[in-house]
């Protein structure tokens, strides 16, 4: 057993820091599609903006760290109010409309990056006295991605404790429960639902800048981290922030200790998994907690 | 019950959007279609390269690689004026093959050279087959494609790198070799040829992993597998954007300088070093060419390549300046803009300089050639590939 733990222990860890980055990225796409019922194929554009953010500003140094933080989030802002914009007339129109404009956005996005960042992927260096491996356990590890789950961990504790505790909070998981009723309470939930949308998209591009070390930015990488957080959202259940952590965390698992174990079903684990939730659980694991 | 059948549009938006990722791409590019017929002593060559998708630096590479060919000869092969008509080769093979499907039905083209993508490559047997049109292949070439008639390739068979570097290995490495690739046709290829020269010399396999390809970014669980095996090298293929994060990862999580890193040539070619850094130190790898080869015919060459794009040349910039030089050949030999007689006139041609060196067919048409090892190594402050050895001649 020890010998087993051993083993596997980076993989766990591993694990842990790659559920956490995909919470940053699910959590916003879950809440915007739980509330606004808008399928936005642009959120992981939002992460790929992100991280060339952190490429183009970060230089090994804090400062440098700090300001495309800065950047990432004003990035963050500007492209989550755009998008929220730009959704706001086909409200009612129907999954296939939003999805062909979001797509569309992503899309030219990728071409407009691709062009500025060239077709390579551009590891991204960590601030310098982070730059270097430790041992955890006699196991080399990325000393970066030890203080990337601190980090996160943080952000993700954040997140939970603003949507399941405070008043802000309840307003938004009332408009994800029914959106209606809150407007017929004179509530304008069109500014919740920008709020929520911004904030969604500020989560994807800090997600990005702090992630562009462990998912480096490159063509296609929108993609995939699209299809990523797509499938924890579908493992945890839509518009609620435990259920994003709890299928970030799961996939984490999956895409690491889950590869580790069985090499060679690695390709078929990631739906696998969302294959096995959708048939024993089709509501998300979310649900689990709740009465 | 609304939850459950949105959260079922969601699991399907996943899994289209992987199928609409590898859609994307392929109908871009393309030239202008005056539709006119070929003016007398003119020809239109295809050239058939990636402009989008993770290809594109090899795509970019190719394309200005037969570019500095045609800017040495006045825009001329063989005496005849050329037109490129630049197709957008993409991602997959579906985006590949509508390309030259492009370029031979309606664009019209005499020849095509380029190709990337084994898989396109596979794709697009058929038509040029079918249509009598040569295809010099610049880079893709599967080891199943053996009895072709239109279709040469200037570059090497795939499971070259590999054949070349298992002897080597298992001569000079004192233990078991873990094999680690991406799980398509080319990472197994590689394997298989590794392990034709590997296993007669007595190497021993610790275990042999693919990984999901394109989906793998994170490395880490396999690198885990690979520490706890006890293997004292590893033998990798992964080009493009894996390979700068698998070499990086196989830094941070310590197996560089604990277990010796082998792999073929592009895992350390062209701007992928750039984006590996010192991670890459210490690398070793089997190429057919690198830029630093000392002859007259490739310093000429490298000078005109770093003018024109101020990088140096790549394996794959190199095989399309190879591919221009034998069209050159054959297009002076035919006489004519004819593609059967051009495709019988690259059959005859008995042996091409280039800046690899002097190299003549195979019988399946793909050269007959000298290998290197090279390692990577930190020269006047900048990361470079250095020619350390010898691996012999291959293709024959």
């Amino acid at each position: 057993m020890t010998g087993w733990l051993d083993a596997h222990l980076v993989s766990m860890v591993d694990g842990v820091a790659y559920g956490l980055l995909l919470f940053t990225l699910a959590v916003g796409l879950s809440l915007v599609f739980g509330m606004m019922d808008v399928l936005n194929l642009a959120h992981g554009t939002l992460y790929l903006a992100g991280a060339y953010t952190a490429y183009a500003l970060s230089d090994g140094s804090w400062l440098g760290l700090l300001v495309a933080l800065l950047v990432g989030l004003l990035v963050g802002l500007a492209g989550g109010g755009l998008l929220a914009a730009a959704v706001a007339p086909l409200q009612g129109r129907g999954h296939l409309d939003q999805a062909a404009l979001t797509l569309g956005i992503a899309l030219i996005a990728a071409e407009v990056m691709a062009m500025f960042f060239g077709a390579e992927v551009l590891p991204t260096a960590p601030p310098g006295s982070l730059a270097r491996s430790v041992s955890v356990l006699d196991h080399s590890y990325p000393l970066y991605r030890l203080v990337f789950i601190a980090v996160a961990g943080v952000l993700a504790v954040l997140v939970y404790l603003a949507f399941e505790r405070s008043s802000v909070g309840a307003l938004v998981r009332a408009t994800v429960a029914d959106r209606d009723m809150v407007r017929a309470m004179g509530v304008d939930t069109r500014k919740v639902l920008f709020g929520v949308f911004a904030f969604g998209a500020v989560l994807a591009t800090v997600g990005g800048v702090l992630g562009a070390p462990i998912i480096a930015p490159g063509p296609g990488i929108d993609d995939r981290v699209l299809v990523l957080s797509l499938v924890v959202i579908v493992i945890g259940g839509l518009g609620s922030v435990r259920g994003a952590l709890l299928g970030a965390l799961l996939i984490g698992q999956v895409q690491t200790l889950g590869v580790a174990l069985t090499p060679a079903f690695a390709p078929f684990l990631l739906f696998g998994a969302m294959l096995l939730v959708l048939v024993l659980r089709p509501q998300g694991l979310s649900s689990l907690g709740r009465a | 019950m609304t939850t459950r059948r949105t959260t079922y549009l969601l699991a399907l938006t996943a899994a289209s959007t992987l199928a609409l990722g590898a859609c994307g791409g392929g109908t871009l590019g393309g030239g202008g279609d005056e539709g006119g017929e070929e003016a007398d002593g003119t020809i239109k060559i295809g050239l058939l390269v990636p402009q989008s998708g993770v290809y594109k630096s090899l795509g970019d590479d190719m394309r200005a690689g037969f570019e500095v060919y045609l800017e040495e000869h006045d825009n001329t092969l063989g005496g005849l004026e050329v037109e490129v008509v630049l197709a957008d080769e993409g991602e997959t093979a579906e985006s590949g093959k509508a390309a030259a499907d492009k370029l031979v039905k309606q664009d019209q083209v005499t020849v095509v050279t380029g190709v990337v993508s084994s898989a396109v490559m596979n794709g697009v047997v058929d038509l040029f087959e079918t249509s009598k049109i040569p295809l010099v292949g610049s880079n893709a070439s599967p080891t199943t494609l053996t009895d072709a008639e239109f279709i040469w390739r200037t570059s090497y068979v795939n499971d070259e790198p590999g054949e070349a570097l298992g002897a080597y290995v298992a001569e000079n490495v004192d233990g078991g070799v873990y094999f680690l690739a991406a799980d398509y046709q080319a990472g197994k290829d590689e394997v298989s040829g590794f392990k034709k020269s590997f296993e007669p010399a007595g190497g021993e396999t610790v275990d042999e992993v693919y990984t999901p390809f394109p989906a793998t970014t994170n490395f880490q669980p396999f690198l885990a597998n690979a520490k706890a095996s006890g293997a004292e090298a590893l033998f990798s293929f992964y080009a493009g954007g894996a390979a700068v994060e698998f070499v990086k990862q196989y830094d941070q999580f310590g197996l560089k300088g604990e277990i010796a890193h082998y792999s073929a040539g592009f895992l350390t070619e062209g701007g992928v070093l750039d984006g590996q850094g010192a991670s890459a130190e210490g690398t070793f790898t089997a190429m057919n060419y690198n830029y630093d080869l000392d002859n007259e015919l490739n310093a000429s060459f490298v000078e005109a390549y770093v003018a024109k794009t101020d990088r140096n040349p790549t394996t794959y910039a190199m095989a399309s300046y190879d591919a221009a030089k034998v069209l050159d050949l054959a297009i002076e030999a035919a006489g004519e803009a004819d593609p059967e007689a051009i495709n019988t006139a690259i059959g005859e041609i008995s042996e091409i300089e280039s800046p690899r060196g002097t190299w003549t067919w195979s019988e399946i048409g793909t050269p007959v050639q000298t290998w290197y090892l090279r390692e990577v190594k930190e020269v006047d402050g900048t990361l470079t590939n250095v020619i350390i050895d010898e691996l012999g001649e291959l293709g024959g």
